[in-house]
């Protein structure tokens, strides 16, 4: 750890008061990283005591290293050193905040396509792939934050582009076991993920972006399909590795596991807005899965429902260098328990240096919860400050 | 809640406000091109053709109305930006930080010029000229920050200039009737500059998505590219 961190601190060194980019003509690369903090002040509800979540938080130490060789080969390794500590230290890892972000190759030498090989982030749900440090938000949408469907794992992935990158298509095969994967090995059952999305853009390619920064002058629009399966039945007497079901049990399941997604995203003149929405349905293997929740098989008729939708809206105000944003979720764990879980947050961003400088501030409001995911709190507050050095 | 409700009414009045303030330019006319990611333009020295980059590396020669007559043959990395004078012609590389002179008489590599420059991979050059006024040539890093590096004649930095305060980046520049002009994506704005001490003399908006590349031609009208709708469009002078 301690080697670790002299690294860490020898690289921002390097990247804050030397060079950010190094390049001999066929070979570029791109040093970058960020850190970012916050105070988390959290309403309990009357009949709870606990205030260990009021504090300050080391949310990302980051390190970016970004290449390309020629323009056959891309690369990219990004690591959080804070989420390495807080792992180490906690028994439960964080999805969102997995230490390792990013670590594969691109290959591009093919022409009709192109392979991505290693770690990083699935091309599932639209929300997940906009990456974190563009928004005024310290938390993404639960229903997209990775306890309910893995943001990353180990993998292969072909993309392909189409009409000057209007319309995007990405196929993947994934060990299945999201950020867990990096443990190195499979479940007993050995079986793997499959991903696939198709987006498509007008009137031009549309960034994966959640606010107009860029003030657009003509309004855009973007839609998206994804969808992922797998079929992880473990032979009897096994379990899956510690961790990779995810808090809810979610993120893989003995049996069948099939999830859809559909997205959509808006903007014009610094208004935008997206809108996701997300379904799972899981046949689990065994008649007494807890998924089930212990009900009989002619009620479940075999299997369990989970999903909801996120809708969001920003605005950004570049005269006064200001990101607001607005966001309600629905979540359904599981439709054989009844009700849901509804929450709305707006967060607003000052830009001291576009999004590489910002201090941040987000509302949390608990609306409903669900029986079967009940909280300690009714609000949460959460303001800091975050600095990339590109 | 209803301070907050207040508070958002008033960031959008004052926005729009101080939005209002630049007067707007409207495109007389536009052409799709065939170039695939053009990401910067400039008139050939006579003014009778307009040469052209690409993101994917490639230059080309095409008509004043953006229909391509010539490709040179090579294939680059990330050409951001390109000028032409009565000898050569230079396209800037923004990642690998070089500047490649082409003989103009068919388009084959003379000379590659190493211009090292430390900034983001994706935040180096993207806008290169000749100032007349000065004698010299320009080129502009992207954003964070936007610098005008002066380079003599034989394309040695002698000067180091921060403009960030501008714009929040720039995407190309041209030298244009005893003017330095430029031109910003983010912000959707050309700038008419004092060419001896960069100070900006006038702006006007442009609604054109995602402009990479301005020129005037001979009758003083301004030509923009649009990189990602693969359009040129074609505005009267803006100081009429």
């Amino acid at each position: 750890m301690k080697k670790i961190i002299i690294l860490f601190c020898f690289l921002i060194s390097i990247a804050g008061f030397s060079q950010l980019t190094l390049s001999n003509g066929n070979h570029t690369l791109e040093i970058t990283g960020g850190i970012s903090s916050y105070y988390n002040e959290r309403n309990l509800k009357s009949n709870e005591f606990d205030k260990s979540k009021n504090r300050f938080k080391l949310r990302d130490a980051q390190l970016q290293l970004e290449g390309r060789i020629g323009k056959i080969y891309e690369y990219e390794l990004q690591i959080d050193f804070a989420d390495i500590a807080a792992n180490n230290a906690n028994t439960i890892p964080d999805p969102e905040n997995p230490g390792l972000m990013d670590a594969y190759i691109k290959y591009k030498g093919l022409g009709f396509v192109d392979i991505q090989l290693g770690y990083g982030k699935l091309f599932y749900s639209r929300s997940s792939m906009v990456p974190f440090v563009y928004s005024a938000y310290w938390q993404r949408a639960d229903l997209v934050r990775g306890d309910i469907f893995s943001q990353r794992d180990v993998g292969i992935t072909i993309m392909k582009n189409f009409w000057n990158q209007r319309i995007n298509v990405y196929a993947g095969i994934y060990t299945g076991l999201g950020e867990i994967s990096l443990n190195g090995e499979n479940d007993a059952s050995g079986q793997l993920e499959y991903s696939g999305r198709v987006d498509f853009s007008y009137p031009s390619r549309f960034r994966y972006r959640d606010i107009d920064d860029k003030i657009s002058a003509v309004p855009m629009f973007a839609i998206g399909i994804n969808g992922r399966y797998a079929n992880k039945s473990l032979p009897d007497g096994e379990d899956f590795p510690a961790f990779s079901e995810g808090e809810f049990g979610l993120k893989v399941i003995n049996g069948k596991k099939y999830v859809y997604g559909f997205d959509a995203a808006f903007q014009y003149m610094g208004f935008s807005a997206q809108f996701e929405m997300h379904q799972i349905k899981g046949e689990p293997k065994l008649d007494n899965d807890l998924l089930f929740n212990n009900l009989p098989k002619a009620q479940t008729k075999g299997y369990f429902l989970s999903g909801g939708y996120v809708a969001q809206v920003n605005y950004f105000a570049k005269s006064i260098k200001t990101v607001i944003s607005a966001r309600y979720e629905e979540l359904d764990l599981n439709d054989l328990v009844k009700g849901n879980s509804r929450r709305f947050s707006p967060a607003i961003g000052y830009q001291l240096d576009g999004f590489d400088a910002m201090i941040k501030f987000q509302y949390f409001n608990i609306i409903k919860e669900e029986s079967i995911d009940p909280f300690k709190w009714n609000e949460q507050f959460r303001i800091g400050f975050q600095l990339n050095f590109k | 809640m209803k301070n907050l409700k207040y508070a958002l009414i008033l960031i959008l009045i004052v926005n729009t406000v101080q939005c209002q303030k630049i007067k707007k330019l409207k495109p007389e006319r536009f052409v799709t091109l065939a170039i695939p990611e053009p990401s910067d333009l400039c008139f050939s020295f006579d003014k009778k053709s307009i040469f052209m980059v690409s993101d994917e590396g490639l230059l080309f020669e095409t008509d004043k109305n953006g229909t391509i007559i010539r490709k040179a043959n090579f294939e680059g990395v990330d050409c951001e930006a390109v000028f032409a004078d009565e000898k050569f012609v230079y396209v800037v590389e923004e990642t690998t930080r070089e500047i490649k002179v082409f003989d103009l008489k068919d388009l084959t590599l003379e000379k590659t010029i190493s211009l090292p420059y430390s900034g983001g991979r994706n935040k180096g050059y993207e806008a290169f000229t000749f100032n007349k006024s000065k004698n010299k040539y320009i080129v502009l890093t992207e954003k964070d920050p936007v610098y005008l590096f002066e380079l003599d004649l034989e394309f040695k930095v002698i000067n180091k200039i921060k403009l960030e305060k501008i714009a929040r980046d720039i995407s190309a520049a041209t030298y244009h009737n005893n003017f330095l002009w430029l031109l910003s994506d983010e912000d959707n704005t050309v700038f008419k500059l004092n060419p001896n001490n960069y100070e900006v003399l006038k702006k006007w908006k442009i609604k054109v998505l995602n402009p990479e590349g301005i020129s005037f031609d001979e009758n003083g009208n301004m030509l923009i590219l649009s990189d990602d709708l693969k359009r040129l469009y074609f505005f009267k002078t803006p100081e009429n």
